[in-house]
């Protein structure tokens, strides 16, 4: 009987570009948010009469909660699938702002904005950036792309918008109306339709030739072991299916993670880069006017920023989607990071209002490549099925590098009284952790290429299969997961329907 | 308080907190077009002598004890071209908010006047039609409440805000060589006026939830009965 109506594997396409779209609202307010509000703290702070360090707590708890949530954002993915997690996400954030609006104290901001709002947002952008992982695989990078542009247009129109709110309602007002504006978030997380069973675990130095001849394994994280008796209906949820008390930990929160080699290069990467990634971008305007450029002008300067953000997102999607770059995806990541280290590295040289100029737009080039593939290359590593623990324990290990890279700047601003030296500090950070990463994946992929050859060798079974690219010790490791696909491999029937699925 | 303006033609504000000594200087750059020129210090309109000159710079010096000594004074180098610098001597001039405050009807209202120097005294009034009306605390310390943040930050908040609390404040700082006034205003709204779109939104989310969420229960409904057709298919 013929199955091919039925795609087991990633749809890369359809409904799932109704996915990306809802990924994009919901990324982009969940990055964007935070920095609106930045136009609504001065009036706060005379309203309330705090200094302005109180004030920036309030941006700083919200930034916290949303990277430091993200291990119980992945746990409850991990329960209920991403629709609930995201809709729910939604609901706090309007709870929260419309309870900001009638706070009276800034401790009150604190929870109503920093805690609930910010939690409501963790819920947000750990779902969104799963889900892609669910609906795409050959067009995943241009998916990765597409949703993360959102950052940069939701801030292109969430700043005129705040500023448009805030003289016409005030602060309270402003916070009620985005209470409701937040909401939509909901919206987004109603796209996020739960996809069915057979979600292909995949792996890097897959071609996009070789991808088609890629069998799917149907298992994610041993919840539907005995899927693959049951034919996959398009609609299904993603944890029916029986639990192993076993699997019940690792269910929750994958912690193996932490010996596989590729998360652990990542890791390491990312909370080094991100100690030089954010400050840069605080701290243009306030370096534009150092130089005496008028106030317009430099927000102009975070305006070509956004710009070319925007256009660079998924314009870097489609080119790490492309058959030359896809393989080597992890290279092209770590280019992009150390190319925004030389962009900071030679900030210091521009001393004209053009020479910002064109720093800010090679900035914008590179701060989009990077958040394109941020994800992207973290789901090439784990596969789309740990990707899920994976993001929430990558986003809690960023989150103390994240909040402490502005603050470092700063001082160094204040103590040098130059900005050049911030500018050196992000740039040599950046470039230290692109090569770091340039270096270490040469070697995963060396590693994972011998590996492979290895398997390959003692694979017996006459169908070429490819499962995932795991290292062997880690294969070993998951073999619990893996245990269940290695028993129908040996049955001829269970072979034959597998093979069938997997095309 | 030192001075120094170079090259072609330029104003600087400078400002004078209390009677103080002030020296102006002209400083001409040294690989200007300009050589020797003839120095010209003026007051306004009328010429005033200086009081020291070198190579490339032209100072003088003033005193300034009451308000008809803040003037603009302006130095003007005539040679093959004529280059000036005009500096403005006044009073601090008050920060504060350009735009109208907007507050809500039994909320808070707060206006901060910022000053560079700390003036004598500060004082607040509101526009009632053409006067103006003082704002004294004391007689209603319910309503009014003046806060001196600081020696340059007065504050003043309103509480219990009413309709007819909208309109126009002043906030005045009083130095010894002059006043500074600046000019807020303040709009009181009804909590229905943001309810409005706020309720809008929360509609077109309702609706747009509900439309998803229909539309997925129609395709589904669909694909059951395609399944269904197919699985008696695959049993013949």
């Amino acid at each position: 009987a013929s199955e091919a109506g039925r795609a087991p594997g990633p749809p890369d396409g359809g409904w799932g570009w109704m996915v990306v779209f809802g990924a994009f609202v919901s990324i982009g307010f969940a990055y964007a948010f935070p920095k609106g509000l930045a136009i609504f703290f001065k009036e706060i702070q005379d309203f309330f009469g705090t200094s302005y360090s109180e004030i920036a707590w309030v941006s700083s708890i919200m930034l916290a909660t949303t990277y430091g949530a993200g291990p119980i954002s992945s746990i409850l993915v991990n329960r209920y699938g991403s629709r609930p997690v995201v809709m729910f996400g939604g609901l706090l954030c309007g709870v929260g702002m419309i309870s900001a609006a009638f706070c009276t104290s800034i401790l009150q901001l604190y929870i109503c904005v920093g805690f609930i709002t910010g939690f409501g947002l963790a819920l947000n952008l750990q779902p969104s950036v799963i889900i892609i992982g669910k609906y795409f695989l050959k067009r995943r990078p241009i998916a990765n792309g597409l949703a993360m542009a959102g950052s940069p247009v939701m801030l292109c129109t969430l700043a005129p918008l705040n500023q448009f709110l805030f003289d016409n309602f005030g602060w309270r007002g402003s916070f009620l109306i985005l209470g409701a504006i937040l909401l939509n978030c909901c919206v987004a997380g109603a796209l996020f339709r739960p996809i069915g069973a057979g979600t292909a675990l995949v792996k890097t130095q897959v071609t996009e030739e070789g991808k088609d001849a890629l069998k799917g394994k149907f298992t994610e994280d041993g919840k539907e072991m005995s899927s693959a008796l049951n034919v996959p209906m398009e609609n299904k949820t993603e944890d029916e299916g029986e639990k192993d008390c076993f699997k019940k930990i690792n269910q929750y929160l994958d912690f193996s993670l932490f010996k596989h080699r590729g998360f652990l290069i990542y890791l390491i990467g990312n909370v080094l880069m991100f100690l030089g990634f954010f400050a840069p971008i605080v701290f243009l305007a306030p370096y534009a006017k150092h130089t005496g450029i008028d106030e317009y002008s430099a927000a102009f300067l975070l305006s070509i920023l956004a710009i070319v953000d925007m256009v660079a997102r998924p314009t870097t999607g489609i080119v790490a989607n492309s058959k030359w770059v896809r393989p080597r995806i992890q290279y092209f990541f770590s280019f992009a990071i150390a190319f925004n280290g030389a962009c900071h590295l030679l900030c210091p040289l521009a001393s004209s209002y053009t020479g910002l100029i064109v720093y800010s737009s090679f900035f914008g080039l590179a701060f989009g490549m990077v958040c394109a593939m941020l994800f992207e290359t973290l789901m090439d590593l784990v596969g789309a099925a740990r990707f899920t623990s994976a993001v929430g324990l990558v986003t809690i290990a960023e989150c103390c590098t994240i909040l402490l890279g502005p603050p470092i700047g700063g001082i160094l601003i204040d103590t040098f009284g130059d900005y050049k030296y911030m500018f050196i500090k992000c740039g040599a950070v950046m470039v230290l952790a692109g090569t770091f990463l340039f270096i270490m994946n040469y070697y995963n992929y060396r590693m994972l290429a011998k590996e492979e050859k290895e398997r390959k060798t003692k694979e017996e079974d006459p169908k070429s299969v490819r499962t995932e690219n795991e290292g062997r010790k880690n294969w070993n490791k998951d073999s619990t997961q893996d245990g269940p696909e290695l028993e129908p491999l040996r049955e001829e029937g269970e072979g034959v329907k597998k093979e069938m699925n997997g095309t | 308080l030192i001075i120094g303006v170079s090259g072609t033609a330029l104003q600087k504000n400078v400002s004078v907190g209390s009677p103080a000594k002030v020296e102006l200087t002209c400083k001409l750059d040294e690989n200007s077009n300009l050589k020797n020129p003839q120095v010209t210090w003026k007051k306004g309109s009328e010429t005033i002598s200086h009081t020291s000159k070198t190579k490339n710079s032209w100072t003088i010096q003033l005193t300034i004890s009451d308000a008809s000594h803040l003037a603009s004074y302006s130095c003007i180098l005539k040679g093959e071209v004529e280059v000036s610098a005009t500096f403005h001597l006044q009073v601090p001039k008050i920060e504060g908010k350009e735009k109208p405050i907007i507050t809500y009807e039994g909320d808070l209202a707060v206006m901060v006047c910022k000053t560079e120097y700390a003036p004598m005294n500060w004082t607040w009034s509101m526009s009632n039609g053409t006067e103006l009306v003082a704002i004294n605390p004391s007689s209603d310390a319910n309503k009014f409440r003046i806060k001196r943040q600081s020696a340059n930050v007065n504050r003043l908040e309103i509480l219990k805000l009413t309709k007819e609390d909208s309109g126009v404040y002043w906030c005045e700082a009083v130095f010894r060589l002059g006043n500074s006034k600046r000019r807020f205003e303040l709009k009181v709204l009804s909590i229905f006026v943001p309810l409005k779109p706020f309720i809008a939104v929360v509609a077109e989310v309702v609706i747009l939830v509900t439309t998803i969420t229909l539309y997925e229960v129609y395709s589904k409904n669909k694909g059951e009965e395609g399944e269904r057709e197919f699985d008696q298919i695959e049993q013949l």
